[in-house]
């Protein structure tokens, strides 16, 4: 099954020009491993690539970055990246998705991942990689539970600009030891990121 | 009506069989153009790689000389250390030009992924190491200036990976040291796009490996004897001398005898499709034979007939095999991606090189082939007696 995967996928690329790859995407390392891991009940999973270039163009743009609360920024956060999203399954069933992001952090590179249910809800959330002082704890089970049941209607008040959401909402109650310092508020960003575009790219379409 | 046109109407009568046969040739051209192509880009490639790494000799301490090898062309140096004094001893001999020492360090970084994985990094020399690398451009800033200073200079994908930018930090992590980026470079279609560059004091230091070194780049005079030189370089103790030639060829050994095996696959795909040509020209042939018959008491001579049949032959090998040479470069990418897929080292770059010549070669190899293949079912139309032909058509 994973050959075939693989082997499908590897044509895909190969077929498919290599300005599609002019930005970084943020893929699971293990797909196999990490969707059991994060959806222990399910059999199997499909992998679509999506951008805002092709999704919805300069319009989705700025409406994402308007709902963000923050300009896309720097070298490698473009309209042009690829994001790979993954609809898993249980039988023919669909029993959500995982989707992630780059973040710029402090000292590097960070891969937020988020398990999401058919709602849009985090079921698990997931740092691929992350190079700060603080990694330990921001890739804690601990600190990665605080997420779970959450949605983007509770982040919709959180600023990645001031790095603050209203007294008393389910996201203010998301807490980091001082120490992690601007790489807690980038996870945050790339949190609220990854269910703005969760919801361009899947949610909103399945109103629709 | 000319021969060629009565030939073209000919091949027309039996479509499905016609463009079964020319099938059959353009897959047989498809195979040949392309693994013509692989042999030209392979070592087109592997000359590339080992050009771009600037230096024609790599010295490293004493290990597994494929290994070595191997790391090398993918970025990585020796496992093992080497005394900085190798330096001077080495650029006392004449035929130095340039030589740029390395020290290639790695630590584990338990957040990369689930189980963590290696980052590593290159210590090069401010000086020496951007002069050999010419070939490397910036998309941001510059290398650094000072071998001692904490900065790094990232290649395209490592600086992709990390989301790094001019003036940013970098953290090594185990060692919990900042960097500063001074420069991001382009892509560059090499081991390079996915390295960070250090200098090479600061890898010492923070890696406690003072006055050690992994590697030495070394270039040569363009008129120094190389065999002499790396004869020179075996007396050194505790180090091992890797030649690009010696790489180049190794390698090139290794792929000859995977090539040797797929050409003979070319070779039987050449010979099944002509096969398949003398099988529809010869049924074309047997089926008209009263036709033939006819033509002849008209007065068509041996060689028209012998004409017709092999134009008929040598229209299908040129449609085959331009179709064939077609499909090599429709297909080139994804017959490239599959070659980097299976092999283990591939060198950067168009890995299948077709040009004019192998087009030329291919096309005309597959067109005489056919034309050799048709020479029988020609001979034997050529041969057809006209009553013969006539009676045994009347008594069917």
């Amino acid at each position: 099954m994973l050959h075939i995967r693989k082997f499908t996928l590897f044509f895909i690329l190969a077929a498919v020009s290599s300005n599609t790859f002019a930005a970084v995407g943020c893929d699971l390392n293990d797909p196999d491993r990490d969707v059991v891991r994060l959806f222990p009940f399910s059999t199997g999973y499909k992998t679509r690539y999506l951008s805002i270039k092709t999704s919805g163009g300069e319009k989705q743009l700025a409406r994402v970055e308007e709902r963000l609360g923050d300009k896309f920024r720097g070298l490698y956060e473009n309209i042009e990246v690829p994001y790979t999203l993954y609809d898993i399954f249980r039988g023919t069933e669909t029993l959500g998705y995982i989707h992630g992001v780059n973040q710029k952090g402090e000292y590097g590179g960070i891969q937020v991942f988020l398990a999401l249910d058919r709602r849009g809800a985090i079921k698990a959330f997931y740092i691929q990689k992350l190079t700060s002082r603080s990694a330990k704890e921001l890739r804690s089970k601990e600190f990665g539970a605080q997420f779970a049941g959450l949605g983007l209607k509770d982040f919709e008040n959180y600023s990645p600009l001031s790095g603050k959401s209203p007294e008393g909402s389910a996201v203010s109650g998301i807490k980091a030891s001082p120490r992690a310092g601007k790489d807690f508020f980038s996870v945050m960003r790339a949190v609220k990121k990854n269910l703005i575009l969760m919801n361009e790219f899947v949610f909103s379409k399945r109103e629709k | 009506m000319n021969i060629y046109s009565v030939a073209y109407k000919n091949l027309l009568r039996k479509k499905t069989r016609a463009a079964l046969t020319a099938g059959g040739i353009a897959l047989s051209a498809w195979v040949l153009a392309t693994l013509l192509g692989f042999n030209r880009g392979y070592e087109n490639g592997l000359n590339r790689d080992i050009d771009n790494m600037g230096f024609q000799v790599l010295l490293t301490a004493k290990g597994c000389p494929y290994e070595a090898a191997t790391l090398m062309l993918k970025g990585g140096t020796g496992l093992r250390y080497m005394p900085e004094s190798v330096v001077k001893t080495v650029y006392l001999n004449p035929e130095v030009e340039k030589v740029t020492p390395m020290l290639m360090q790695g630590v584990f970084d338990p957040n990369k992924g689930e189980n963590g994985a290696i980052a590593a990094y290159l210590g090069v020399d401010a000086l020496t190491f951007p002069a050999m690398k010419g070939y490397l451009e910036f998309k941001q800033g510059g290398w650094f200036k000072d071998n001692n200073a904490y900065e790094a200079v990232m290649g395209f994908e490592a600086a992709e990976l990390e989301q790094r930018e001019v003036g940013d930090k970098l953290l090594i992590p185990g060692v919990d040291k900042e960097l500063a980026v001074t420069g991001i470079l382009k892509r560059s279609g090499t081991q390079d796009d996915g390295t960070i560059f250090l200098p090479i004091g600061a890898v010492q230091k923070i890696f406690g490996k003072q006055g050690k070194l992994t590697g030495l780049g070394i270039k040569v005079r363009k008129d120094a004897d190389m065999a002499a030189f790396e004869n020179k370089l075996y007396d050194l103790p505790d180090v091992q001398v890797v030649s690009m030639a010696q790489v180049k060829t190794t390698i090139m050994n290794l792929v000859n005898s995977a090539r040797v095996i797929v050409l003979g696959i070319a070779v039987i795909a050449v010979i099944i499709a002509m096969a398949g040509v003398i099988n529809t020209i010869l049924m074309s042939v047997m089926e008209r034979y009263a036709e033939i018959g006819i033509l002849k008491s008209m007065g068509a001579m041996p060689l028209d007939i012998f004409k017709m049949i092999w134009a008929e032959t040598a229209m299908l090998c040129s449609v085959g095999g331009a179709g064939g040479i077609f499909l090599s470069f429709l297909t080139a990418r994804v017959s490239e991606s599959a070659v980097r897929y299976f092999l283990p080292y591939a060198p950067n770059g168009a890995l299948i090189a077709l040009d004019w010549r192998i087009c030329l070669f291919a096309f005309l190899l597959i067109v005489v082939g056919g034309l050799l293949s048709g020479v029988y079912p020609a001979w034997r139309a050529a041969r057809v007696r006209p009553l013969e032909a006539i009676r045994i058509e009347g008594e069917q």
